[in-house]
């Protein structure tokens, strides 16, 4: 079955900027002056590549949420990084700077990250679960704001917040993936980097502890990092809901290994899922494309639900 | 050496004693007295700079030093992620490069389960599997907390075997309720009451009948070097 997987995963990922509307054939990309060599490779190319590091990183960042906090529930946005990100873009939107936004949703998220480990610094005993439930309340304190901003946006302003908070892979050129790239690549390397600690810190803190690790500071450098990268990814594509909650649980079902051993393929398949969904959204024939969170959860929740049961 | 001073919290109060390199000792005491909130304060779970272990405050200490210095076993064995294996577990927990996963897995009966996941073992499976991981780990002291509670009697002599072998670890500190198997290892008794260290000394001196008249009110008596509860 992982053989199987494998194939089609990398057919879709070839195949997937040449199906859209518009059809393109690989020997049309000979011809640079043609109109589907240019929608090829600042369209589609740069999208396809932006879906798959956004869904790389969020899935990663859900294996790593999911095992410093014991929660299989949680996900890259759980610690309120996306929901800064998300009111700082809505009030760039506000302030007429919507060019601007992904700096603002940018500065939202590191906003966020710096206001949850300077009180994580402050609690007298350090756990997980208070830095959880500082993260839940900030959630909820930026989701009233934002409704605050709703109420005084103007309709045109509202409908761009909305399509924000939905998620939106639509890009131009490649300057976005070369922010992304790099994100994606040091996210991947410290990760790497603290697998036997990732390790330890599966079997039980207690163990980890008992092992020589300073989990303290190893569980602040791999929240921080996957932080930072999903402040990126959010800053550039939005909240794209799912992605980090279903991929880990759904790679562990069908490769039946520890979570340290699949950083890799947890990756690798968050970024396809993410590719596929785009796929469907671009091409529902819809007047606009369909919001990508929409796609991922139409797709990902009975598919999970169904190898759930299968489980 | 191990050193406690004036240890003080919520459930224990002025805790003091030393426990030079390898020497063993079980701690006693009655149910939700402070045995196990004692033996995480110890091993640096709990932080405090009311411990020294060689010199050194385990709470404060990292890496394979750490490590080195003391290790807990406790009653249930936690495993988060439901595909570490148990050759995996033993593999993290092997600091003791003296001996096998292969030699231990054979010594406790256990080579079968190499292969399963932690969390489907039993209750005694996963205890013998823990003391597995101690013996691989071979820290300086190693706290055993309720060591036999889930254990089969032939199991129970398998380990008593152990905690008696000399070459099993260097210090063993064994908290139970199995007075027996307290009785019968002979190790110093640090018997917890009211908060304190009610009795600190030879096993020899606490299992005197009279003495455990006193601390257990008649409950427990001595029948041919054997003791037992009465019911």
């Amino acid at each position: 079955m992982k053989k199987l997987i494998q194939i089609l995963a990398i057919i879709l990922l070839l195949a997937a900027p040449f199906i859209g509307q518009l059809s393109i054939h690989p020997s049309q990309l000979l011809d640079s002056s043609s109109m589907n060599h240019r929608v090829f490779f600042e369209l589609r190319l740069p999208r396809m590549l932006l879906a798959f590091l956004v869904g790389g990183i969020l899935a990663l960042g859900g294996l790593i949420f999911q095992s410093v906090f014991r929660n299989p529930m949680s996900t890259p946005f759980t610690l309120g990084v996306a929901s800064g990100a998300t009111l700082f873009n809505a009030l760039a939107i506000i302030l007429g700077l919507g060019i601007a936004g992904s700096l603002f949703a940018f500065v939202g998220a590191m906003m966020t990250v710096i206001i949850l480990f300077g009180v994580a610094r402050s609690f007298k005993r350090y756990d997980t679960s208070s830095l959880l439930l500082v993260g839940i309340a900030l959630s909820f304190f930026y989701s009233a704001s934002l409704m605050v901003a709703f109420s005084i946006s103007s309709l045109q302003e509202s409908y761009e917040i909305m399509r924000f908070t939905m998620g939106d892979l639509a890009i131009s050129g490649f300057g976005d993936i070369f922010i992304l790239a790099p994100t994606a690549l040091l996210l991947l390397i410290v990760i790497l980097h603290y697998r036997y600690e990732l390790k330890l810190l599966l079997t039980s803190f207690e163990f980890a502890h008992l092992k020589g690790l300073n989990v303290k500071k190893i569980n602040a450098i791999l929240l921080l990092a996957v932080s930072i990268a999903v402040g990126v990814v959010v800053s550039i594509a939005g909240p794209i809901g799912f992605v980090g909650l279903i991929i880990p649980h759904i790679l562990k079902i069908i490769y039946a290994q520890s979570a340290d051993k699949l950083i890799l393929p947890i990756f690798f398949y968050g970024g396809v899922f993410l590719v596929l969904c785009d796929l469907i959204a671009r091409n529902l024939g819809t007047n606009t494309d369909v919001p990508i969170g929409v796609v991922t959860s139409f797709l990902g929740a009975p598919f999970f639900i169904y190898l759930l049961i299968r489980k | 050496m191990l050193t406690i001073k004036n240890y003080t919290n919520s459930i224990l109060t002025n805790i003091s004693f030393t426990l030079p390199s390898n020497q063993n000792l079980t701690i006693l005491g009655s149910n939700g007295v402070g045995k196990t909130t004692l033996a995480k304060v110890l091993c640096g779970i709990t932080p405090s700079q009311s411990i020294t272990i060689n010199g050194l405050y385990p709470s404060k200490t990292f890496g394979e030093q750490r490590a080195k210095l003391i290790n807990y076993i406790p009653p249930k064995l936690e495993v988060f992620d439901s595909f570490i294996t148990v050759r995996e577990f033993l593999t993290l927990s092997c600091l003791d490069t003296h001996i096998s996963i292969k030699t231990v897995l054979e010594t406790l009966a256990i080579t079968h389960l190499e292969e399963s996941s932690c969390q489907t073992l039993s209750s005694g499976e996963a205890q013998l599997v823990q003391v597995a991981g101690s013996w691989l780990h071979g820290a300086a002291y190693t706290i055993f907390d309720e060591p036999t509670a889930n254990l089969d009697p032939q199991k129970i002599q398998l380990l008593f075997r152990l905690f008696k072998n000399p070459n099993f670890l260097q210090s063993k500190v064994i908290i139970t309720h199995n007075l027996d198997l307290a009785y019968k290892l002979g190790f110093d008794v640090l018997y917890l009451a009211d908060k304190k260290i009610a009795y600190l000394g030879s096993a020899k001196r606490f299992f005197e009948q009279k003495n455990l008249d006193t601390i257990y009110q008649q409950s427990v008596q001595k029948i041919a070097d054997t003791l037992v509860v009465k019911l």
